[in-house]
């Protein structure tokens, strides 16, 4: 879609400004709560997406009763001088992001859930209650991106960590976070980022922004590059045939990985972590052609 | 950060999916796995150029449709101005926002065409002969006309009766080869055709 520009705008048009970060907004986990549960219908994962679809609303309720303390001007300011990230996903894990965790499983204790993810949820208050401790090991251990140890675990304490971090990255101002550029992890936490989105609108129109599994941020990367090896020269875009455009793998040959991309042309309500979940066919056929994920989705992961 | 660590380039498997949180949560994935049969890969490219039409240098987005093999032809499907590039930010004017009939117009001249002194048909020659011709007229032409000196002696090198237009969206490497062999010809008449 081609944007037009009437008298007027093209003369006050500043033309090198575009917009490279996009903080997430507090609505991010009800939107992500809604697009699960369309996709749920009709996907052959539907369980698992209405699932999720269920864990995001808690994440979403998590997020309006809990707020964490943001660094302080000191800590803020050397990240910026340094270019490193405002909001790290590495080094210590301060204890509040148990009340994440708290605040998530209590939203999640009044939803209907299956036998298995409710003794799970059941499994970790227990722990949360007896040996907090514990929790911080695993949470440290899913950051850093080692094995999850508990597969069944993994995405509701990811889930409280996405809260935590989202938390206060939608409180950050803008100016604190460090223009990296290309930047393949994410500006504002330093994590990797989970898939790709063109968006449509203003400022942003028919721009790439990578998507933060953590914080939710979105971050510009110039189009038809590698998002993993930044090579230019054989990214090509894979879509099942005869399904969606608006999803797309974005491979790369010098690096033989792949990212998905989703194109808000074509369907305006994507959600970068609800839609790659739902695109697990193409994973499989990707994987088959001999390319391998850049990085895992933050809701499912593998023993 | 996560630079490089076991959750990098893998591959998702039935036997994953078995070992996964899915599964895990008591949810089965076979439904999906069965599903993934019924589909095959399409493969699409988005490539970078410039506008060909004026000297603004827009830049645009081909995208491409095929699968890159040795037999299969890719085709151009769609264009559109590129929204990362600094001098038109994604958007085109008419002429370039048609560049797709362009490129698949039954009009597109793909060869050399002459036609010779007097006759009222094109026909089509090889890049070679048409080279050759050029220089070959070039040559002659400059042998006729060029200018050494001027009647009072001054030395000036020039060669007046031939021009030459060159290409709009030139780069600026194109645009310094251009300039030096027409220069160095002692051409005088020429144009990097800025407006078409």
């Amino acid at each position: 879609m081609q944007r037009i520009l009437s008298r007027g705008e093209i003369e006050g048009l500043e033309r090198n400004a575009l917009p490279r970060l996009r903080l997430p907004s507090r609505e991010v986990f009800a939107e992500r709560a809604a697009r699960l549960r369309h996709l749920a219908g009709g996907n052959s994962l539907g369980e698992y997406l209405a699932l999720m679809a269920r864990l995001a609303q808690a994440q979403h309720e998590a997020l309006g009763a809990f707020t964490a303390p943001l660094p302080d001007e000191n800590r803020l300011s050397l990240a910026h001088t340094h270019g490193m990230p405002p909001l790290p996903c590495e080094g210590p894990l301060e204890g509040c992001w148990r009340e994440a965790l708290r605040a998530v499983l209590a939203a999640l204790s009044g939803q209907e859930l299956g036998d298995a993810p409710r003794a799970t949820v059941a499994r970790l208050e227990q722990t949360l209650s007896a040996e907090p401790q514990r929790l911080d090991a695993l949470a440290q251990a899913l950051l850093a991106g080692e094995e999850p140890g508990d597969v069944a675990a993994a995405p509701f304490l990811m889930a409280a960590l996405q809260v935590y971090w989202t938390e206060r990255a939608s409180r950050l101002p803008e100016a604190v976070v460090p223009a990296v550029v290309p930047s393949r992890v994410c500006p504002v936490c330093g994590s990797l980022p989970v898939a790709s989105v063109v968006r449509v609108g203003a400022a942003s129109d028919g721009l790439r922004y990578l998507h933060c599994g953590l914080c939710a941020s979105e971050w510009h990367m110039v189009r038809v590059k590698c998002s993993h090896c930044e090579d230019t020269r054989s990214v090509a875009y894979h879509h099942l045939e005869g399904a969606s455009e608006a999803i797309k793998a974005e491979s790369c040959d010098a690096c033989h990985s792949y990212r998905k991309i989703f194109y808000q042309e074509k369907d305006l309500e994507v959600d970068a972590v609800a839609d790659d979940l739902a695109s697990l066919t193409l994973d499989v056929l990707m994987g088959e052609a001999g390319y391998g994920r850049a990085s895992a989705n933050p809701l499912l992961w593998f023993a | 950060m996560n630079g490089m660590n076991r959750r990098q380039f893998f591959k998702v498997t039935a036997a994953m999916l078995s070992g996964s949180s899915m599964a895990a949560l008591g949810l089965a994935p076979e439904a999906a796995l069965a599903e993934v049969r019924q589909y095959k890969l399409a493969r699409m490219t988005e490539t970078r150029n410039t506008c060909p039409y004026c000297s603004v240098g827009c830049g645009i987005l081909m995208y491409g449709l095929g699968d890159g093999a040795k037999n299969v032809k890719t085709t151009i499907v769609h264009i559109e101005g590129d929204a990362d590039h600094p001098v038109n930010r994604g958007t085109l004017c008419p002429k370039g926002a048609s560049l797709i009939d362009f490129i698949h117009s039954p009009n597109r001249l793909k060869q050399p065409q002459y036609r010779a002194p007097g006759s009222d048909k094109w026909q089509t020659i090889s890049w070679d002969e048409a080279l050759d011709r050029i220089a070959a007229l070039m040559k002659a032409d400059r042998d006729a006309n060029f200018v050494e000196k001027t009647a009072e002696g001054k030395t000036v090198n020039r060669w007046l009766t031939t021009g030459m237009l060159a290409a709009s969206a030139s780069s600026n490497e194109t645009a310094y080869l251009t300039h030096k062999i027409v220069r160095s010809l002692g051409m005088l008449a020429f144009d990097n055709q800025a407006r078409v």
